[in-house]
């Protein structure tokens, strides 16, 4: 067990790192569950998607900074495309239509992936002034992985100032309770389900163009995220946006520290957290889940 | 009075009729099946059918989860993978030399043991809760199997292992070895675990399972132990997927994981949604026709994933029914 | 003789006291109407009583026999059975299926995993009887969720009936039901009060009045009167909580 603190301190941002990354990704899901109703088993691909484009944007000459601003917008566009064209249509339906449907298009979006991108894993080019090292008290830590922080951290802070403080913010979390309320009030809840099916998809496209560099771009990587994802959303709680936050960081950490100490069967710790905690505590570690 | 009689007198007479065409195409069916291998000469369409028979059960045990009980899987395959293994593992390091029937009740009965607490556990919840479970567990065993290199051959799996002779008593009806030989011994056995699965369907205990799909909180309003029963529906469907298992490595005389992973799973799901849910002879017909279209369009393309999800995706919006019939109402129990 | 004893019940949750220290008596052969205004906790009183909701202090006694706590599906088998405010059946079988189920799950043989499912004859002429009762018969091969909503919620009472109750809850079991479907059911359950112990939750006053041996009166979960309904029509207080209020 190494005992330096040069290890630890890596260690510790990597951990914050991965469970920023989830927890953009998770809230997504999250938000769509809960105000939606819909659980959209293709959201692992649409993150694959944001890096993806963020990959042949960056390809063809676009700079870092404006793939990551580009990126999410088509990934926004693929996604409402989709929720008018076939999520819309099987709201009403009783839940398990909503997950074979997103199933189907989780197949659809990573068959379509394979066939413009290839098999082969890509790699997004950090830009120059993103890839040197930095010191923290001595201690080097790649800069990107602190920009990636520092993304994530500003998006958290955006979504909330949008969530607590601007008129569709504050719609959104009404209709995550009482829907049938906020149509009442004369608010359109097409455009409320479409703008919350916007916003996760684009939380999930700016982490797939972040966590490009990282951890390269390849077909299986929204699969690997999505049941991360879930996890974070058992442990946490299905509609707790707190809840999310703590058990992206807990899933982040054993992850990492798993991936460390155990390697090949680091996952295997994962999955038993979730099952435990699924079996055990259906509404997550804080108990403010809605796991029916 | 008399005219309600009359007409249920109609009624049963129709419904015997019905059942008397439904016995005959049965027969033919079967009939069919069994003339199959003297009119195909190519070993490799032989053996597909087989494979088809295979997953065709495997699709078939996933609908006496999802069709007849309720409940959502998507890693079923991880099933089929420990009756494989465990009969591969056996005849590697073991006993290369164990009869057929030694290593059927050996898969099965790994099978069943592992998922008894796994399904003890699952039942508990339901619904979406219960389908991420499996893929928490599907994940688990995959991620074991595939990394125990030493014992499982990870990646590449175990491959070369001996055929057992097809016996009964002291007779030897032929090697495994044999394409028509493993046809018919898989067409027997599969056979068998569909009649006994329909009777069992059928059956008053069916009945308790499909009130259990229908509404599960109002059946455990009329007295039905939901949880008991659903872990008894669990059992039988990861029992036949056992068999299924079983079947596959005498077939293949080899295992891999990527039989139990999560591209499997989702195959499976695709097969019994396609064939048609609730039906029990629907996944059969789902399962021949993904294998066709996959060993035939991916010649053509690597990309038929793409028209594979497109086809789910239609399933879902326009025609809930697959190709067999999906009583709509099935999902309907969902609805709480 | 009394079948059920509700004793100092509460039920709390997320901050909301729906169930407050309630004390019931029922007596055999007797019909008795719970009332009060919407929210009064009527529905989850019964969910309290037949196992749905975890009760946080308190007892229920059924025949004598403690049954706080027990799962729902152990009470169904001590003999109380309930029909849901909302239509609960099995939407994708049949209507006759709907009640061999349920008698089938009372009567046993669900663990006959090799027979048909009408071998069981008993079963199965019990549940024409419950059909013929309901006046269900000529729909018996309908599709549940093909029926009227009228029907369906006929089709709820013929389910709890098929449990062979000692105590059978009704909630609402006339919402949403035209005058004349309203008329019919009320005699039914006037006819199945003289066999078995009911316990009816209802808005329909008429229903109420018309029907009830006695009345208590629920109001932010707690009994606020009990009596006959002459009784209950002349209670001031009941009359500020409720009545005066109804249309």
């Amino acid at each position: 067990m190494p005992s330096d603190l040069t290890f630890w301190v890596q260690t510790i941002f990597n951990c914050l790192g991965l469970g920023g990354l989830m927890l953009l990704i998770a809230i997504g899901l999250n938000i769509i569950y809960g105000i939606n109703r819909v659980i959209n088993l293709a959201h692992g691909s649409i993150y694959a998607l944001g890096a993806y484009f963020g990959y042949t944007l960056v390809a063809k000459g676009l700079s870092f900074f404006w793939a990551l601003l580009v990126a999410p917008i088509m990934v926004v566009a693929v996604g409402l495309a989709i929720e008018r064209s076939v999520i819309a249509p099987i709201r009403a339906r009783p839940m398990l239509y909503s997950l074979i449907l997103t199933y189907g298009v989780m197949v659809t979006i990573d068959g379509l992936a394979k066939y413009i991108w290839g098999v082969q894993p890509q790699f997004i080019a950090t830009p120059a002034f993103l890839s040197r090292t930095v010191y923290i008290a001595e201690i080097p830590y790649p800069f990107y992985r602190f920009f990636m922080l520092f993304v994530t951290a500003g998006v958290m802070v955006g979504l909330m100032f949008l969530l607590g403080k601007t008129k569709m913010g504050i719609t959104m979390r009404a209709a995550s309770h009482i829907p049938e309320m906020v149509s009442v009030l004369g608010i359109n809840m097409n455009l409320v389900h479409m703008g919350v099916f916007a916003l996760g998809c684009a939380l999930a496209g700016i982490g797939g163009v972040i966590a490009g560099p990282l951890l390269t771009v390849y077909p299986m990587m929204g699969h690997e995220m999505l049941i991360s994802c879930f996890v974070v959303l058992v442990i946490g709680g299905l509609g707790s946006l707190r809840g999310s936050v703590v058990a992206a960081l807990l899933v982040g950490t054993v992850q990492t520290l798993g991936y460390i100490f155990i390697t090949d069967y680091a996952m295997v710790v994962v999955y038993v957290m979730m099952a435990l905690v699924l079996s055990f505590m259906p509404r997550g570690l804080l108990g403010e889940g809605k796991f029916e | 009075m008399s005219e309600n009689n009359d007409s249920e007198g109609e009624r049963d007479m129709e419904a015997s009729k019905r059942q008397s065409r439904t016995v005959l195409v049965f027969l033919l069916l079967v009939g069919f099946l069994i003339a199959l291998p003297f009119f195909m000469d190519n070993r490799f369409y032989l053996r597909l059918a087989t494979e088809i028979l295979i997953y065709g059960l495997l699709a078939m045990s996933l609908d006496v989860l999802l069709g007849y009980t309720g409940l959502l899987s998507f890693m079923h395959c991880a099933y089929m993978g420990i009756g494989a293994y465990t009969v591969a593992l056996y005849l590697k390091f073991v006993d290369p030399a164990s009869s057929w029937w030694f290593l059927m009740i050996l898969g099965v009965g790994a099978t069943f043991l592992v998922a008894l607490p796994i399904g003890w556990l699952q039942v508990r919840t339901g619904g979406f809760a219960f389908a991420l479970l499996t893929v928490a567990f599907g994940m688990m065993y995959y991620t074991i199997v595939w990394k125990a290199r030493g014992v499982t051959g990870g990646d590449d799996g175990l491959i070369g292992l001996p055929s057992p002779d097809i016996t009964l008593g002291n007779w030897v009806l032929g090697s495994l070895k044999d394409p028509i030989s493993i046809y018919f011994f898989t067409l027997g056995v599969v056979l068998v675990c569909y009649l006994l699965t329909k009777r069992i369907m059928h059956s008053p205990f069916g009945a308790v399972l499909e009130s259990i799909r229908e509404n599960e909180e109002r059946a455990s309003f009329i007295g039905v132990h939901v949880h008991r029963y659903k872990l008894m529906g669990w059992m039988l469907a990861c029992t036949l997927g056992g068999v299924s298992g079983v079947l596959f490595t005498f077939l293949k005389c080899s295992v891999s994981p990527t039989v139990m992973e999560s591209s499997a799973g989702g195959a499976l799901l695709m097969m019994t949604l396609l064939g048609g849910v609730g039906t029990l002879w629907g996944p059969f017909i789902g399962a021949a026709v993904y294998i066709f279209v996959q060993d035939y369009v991916s010649t053509m393309t690597e990309h038929w994933m793409i028209f594979l999800g497109l086809v789910l995706i239609f399933l879902v919006l326009f025609t809930p029914k697959g190709i067999a019939g999906f009583r709509d109402s099935l999902l309907a129990g969902e609805k709480k | 003789m009394d079948i059920l004893r509700i004793e100092e019940l509460s039920h709390f949750f997320g901050g909301v006291t729906a169930v407050n220290r309630v004390n019931l008596l029922f007596v055999e052969n007797e019909l008795r109407s719970i009332i009060g205004p919407n929210g009064a906790g009527k529905t989850t009183l019964f969910n309290v009583i037949t196992g749905r909701f975890p009760a946080s202090s308190g007892r229920v006694i059924f025949r004598g026999r403690d049954i706080t706590g027990r799962s729902s599906h152990e009470i169904v088998r001590f003999g109380i059975c309930r029909t849901f405010q909302k239509s609960s059946i099995f939407s994708g079988l049949t209507v006759f299926e709907n009640v061999r189920i349920a008698r089938q799950a009372w009567h046993g043989g669900s663990h006959r995993i090799f027979s048909r499912r009408d071998s069981l004859k008993a079963v199965h002429q019990e549940t024409q009887a419950i059909l013929e009762r309901l006046g269900l018969t000529e729909k018996a091969r309908l599709l549940a969720s093909n029926l009227s909503h009228g029907d369906q919620r006929l089709l709820e009472i013929g389910i709890a009936l098929a449990g062979h109750p000692k105590l059978l809850l009704l909630d609402e079991p006339t919402a949403g039901m035209s005058p004349r479907e309203t008329e019919a059911t009320t005699q039914l359950i006037r006819q199945l009060a003289r066999k078995v112990a009911v316990v009816l939750v209802e808005h329909d006053m008429d229903v109420v009045m018309s029907i009830s041996d006695k009345i208590s009166v629920m109001h932010q979960g707690a009994i606020i009167a009990e009596g006959t309904p002459d009784e209950i029509q002349r209670n001031e207080l009941v009359r500020e909580a409720y009545l005066g209020k109804e249309e």
